[in-house]
């Protein structure tokens, strides 16, 4: 049997299963045990592969950037950010919706999840939006499309596993997701300003109220400064910061802002543990998936339909890819569309030329965007969902808000020495650049 | 809240046995038991490097505690309903056709569970001629929970499709609204 067919078919079970209501990792792994079937590989050694998948000690980050959300959600203390973000920026033009992406620039920072700051905004700020007259598919919406700036600013839990699995830098990707995380931010800001419901604008906070709020978020804000800096500063790896944070959390932050909470931890500690081992057995089978690929010779197959294309030209394959990925993020949840594409994407990269970096910042800025298309776009369905409006409401509503999305990307692709003008200065390392011979800087790949 | 209600989740009560609610408790203590365990290995690796003298079988008690976890979790999260979905259809079909599809998506995960149950115990058996470096702990200690996973897999699709059969898939009222997920 031919190794396209075989592909084919492994892919269609895929789909096949996963649409019918299988689990993802499940539709997965039988995929892959149908595949391993009809080729000379042995059985044990496909489900030993499963091991393989998680084997990592990158992927030990996930786990603590997870708790550090749920932690941080569940004692209640990201309250104090929300009047931050009220104080700076209540006062323009979108009140409310302005807040809601602020505080999420600042959750991002945090936690690394969309999922968590949908749940967050969802619980806090939606509420209030309602009372104040923004419609209910907008408020899901633009909550669902800021949230998506958790999966771009650091630490991102989908940088974390692009970077254990492609061997790339996980602090180039978080360095470098800066810009798109910001772009978004911005562009969201500029549309609530512009285009969005008028809202309450609160009276322009004083010097005061806006010291007192930045002083009354001080210890939450330190938790991205603890994260960033210890990696940054070559202390920490990003496992090791995300573990610095949750004992931040635990000895600092929960006993001096919520200490009641205190009694509640194992039950947080219970909820992550399952909570991280469903990416992870996500990441287990879709690294299987992606060994049977490679196996099958998969990427040269799909590399060569794409170089036909696009030649060598880095922006022609880029803007290729991307359009693969936002098709593929239409369908197929993130992290699993990561580890089953990388051995093409590593492919095309180095066809290109490109820097891994920068296609890693670039196709996670896609798969971020895929989270609000349908569909399955999980941060709308999700705020559509808690916000209590039908999806297809908040869809429309959140159609204008690809204009964003798409600039971000076109800009990412357009522009790699500003995305990589943050890791190139404050990393070199991270993006291929080695110290000069003579001592003085370094030199960098063109 | 008593602890068993925030340990086994209320929803879909009528595809499951009473008796396991016990078991789904005990998955659940232990996914809170591994996140400890390899943070805190985690933390001690960090600090024993740190002052020059590192424990270098940390690591292995790290990605047993990181790996266990995953696989667990992962039983628990079957029982729970709480999985990655690529969709929801079988939530908007009634009578027959749920029923077979629904019979179909578990014979699925059932396989796959018999196929981890089955081939991880031979990995298993293989895992006692080889070692786990520094501390020379066979690897069948590593290798043991994808059986394990795999079996409590299929005990509760087992229990899924008996009492879907018995009560039907369909929830008699509405279930809460629930999102479990992580990006």
């Amino acid at each position: 049997m031919s190794s396209g067919f075989i592909l084919l078919l492994m892919g269609f079970l895929f789909l096949a299963f996963g649409y019918l209501g299988v689990p993802v990792a499940f539709s997965l792994i039988a995929g892959v045990l149908v595949a391993t079937a009809l080729t000379p590989i042995s059985f044990p050694s496909m489900i030993a592969q499963l091991f393989n998948g998680v084997d990592s000690e990158a992927l030990l980050a996930v786990p603590f950037f997870l708790l550090v959300g749920e932690l941080m959600t569940s004692a209640n203390v990201v309250g104090r950010m929300i009047n931050l973000s009220q104080a700076m920026i209540g006062h323009l033009r979108g009140g409310l919706a302005q807040v809601v992406t602020l505080f999420s620039m600042f959750f991002s920072g945090i936690s690394g999840s969309s999922s968590a700051d949908v749940a967050v905004l969802t619980r806090t700020l939606a509420p209030s939006m309602g009372r104040e007259g923004y419609d209910a598919g907008f408020i899901a919406a633009l909550i669902a499309s800021a949230s998506t700036m958790a999966n771009l600013i650091p630490p991102s839990i989908m940088a974390v596993v692009y970077g254990a699995t492609g061997n790339v830098s996980i602090a180039g990707l978080f360095l470098g997701g800066i810009v798109p995380g910001v772009l978004v931010g911005i562009g969201l800001m500029i549309y609530s300003y512009f285009f969005g419901p008028v809202g309450h604008m609160t009276p322009r906070s004083s010097f005061m109220g806006l010291f007192n709020a930045a002083k009354d978020a001080a210890l939450p804000l330190v938790i991205p400064v603890i994260i960033m800096g210890g990696i940054l500063t070559g202390w920490f790896t990003p496992t090791e910061a995300g573990l610095v944070a949750v004992v931040y959390i635990l000895v600092v932050a929960i006993p001096c802002l919520n200490w009641r909470h205190v009694s509640e931890l194992p039950f947080d500690f219970i909820k992550t543990g399952l909570l991280y081992s469903i990416p992870l057995i996500t990441v287990a089978a879709a690294s299987a998936f992606g060994w049977m690929l490679a196996y099958l010779r998969g990427p040269d197959q799909v590399s060569e339909w794409i170089t036909h294309a696009a030649g060598t030209d880095p922006r022609t394959i880029m803007f290729l890819l991307v359009a693969a990925f936002v098709i593929i993020g239409d369908f197929v949840d993130a992290i699993p569309a990561i580890i089953i594409f990388m051995p093409i994407i590593n492919k095309l990269t180095d066809i290109g030329g490109i820097n891994p970096v920068h296609m890693g910042v670039v196709i996670i800025t896609t798969l971020a965007f895929g989270l609000i298309t349908p569909p399955y776009g999980l941060a709308l369905l999700m705020a559509a969902k808690f916000v209590d409006v039908r999806f297809s409401v908040a869809l429309v509503r959140s159609l204008p808000l690809y204009v964003v999305f798409f600039a971000a990307i076109a800009f990412c692709i357009f522009f790699p020495d500003v995305v990589l003008w943050i890791p190139k200065h404050v990393l070199p390392e991270s993006v291929g650049c080695f110290k000069s011979p003579a001592g003085t800087g370094y030199i960098c790949p063109t | 809240m008593n602890w068993r209600s925030r340990l086994v989740i209320d929803a879909q009560h009528h595809l499951k046995w009473r008796a396991l609610d016990g078991l789904e408790a005990l998955t659940m203590v232990v996914c809170g038991i591994c996140l400890i365990g390899f943070s805190t290995s985690v933390f001690f690796d960090v600090l024993t490097r740190t002052i020059g003298s590192p424990w270098l079988w940390l690591q292995e008690v790290t990605s047993t505690f990181f790996v266990y976890g995953i696989f667990i979790g992962a039983a628990a999260a079957t029982r729970r309903n709480d999985h990655l979905y690529l969709s929801a259809i079988t939530e908007t079909m009634h009578g027959m056709a749920r029923r077979l599809v629904e019979t179909f998506n578990r014979g699925v995960v059932l396989a796959v569970g018999f196929c981890m149950t089955y081939f991880g115990y031979i990995n298993f058996l293989q895992g006692f001629g080889n070692f786990r470096m520094p501390s020379m702990t066979p690897l069948a200690s590593y290798y043991a929970v994808i059986p394990i996973s795999g079996a409590l897999i299929m005990l509760f699709t087992v229990e899924q499709l008996w009492n879907g059969w018995r009560n039907g898939f369909e929830s008699a009222k509405a279930e809460p609204e629930r999102v479990l997920s992580y990006e």
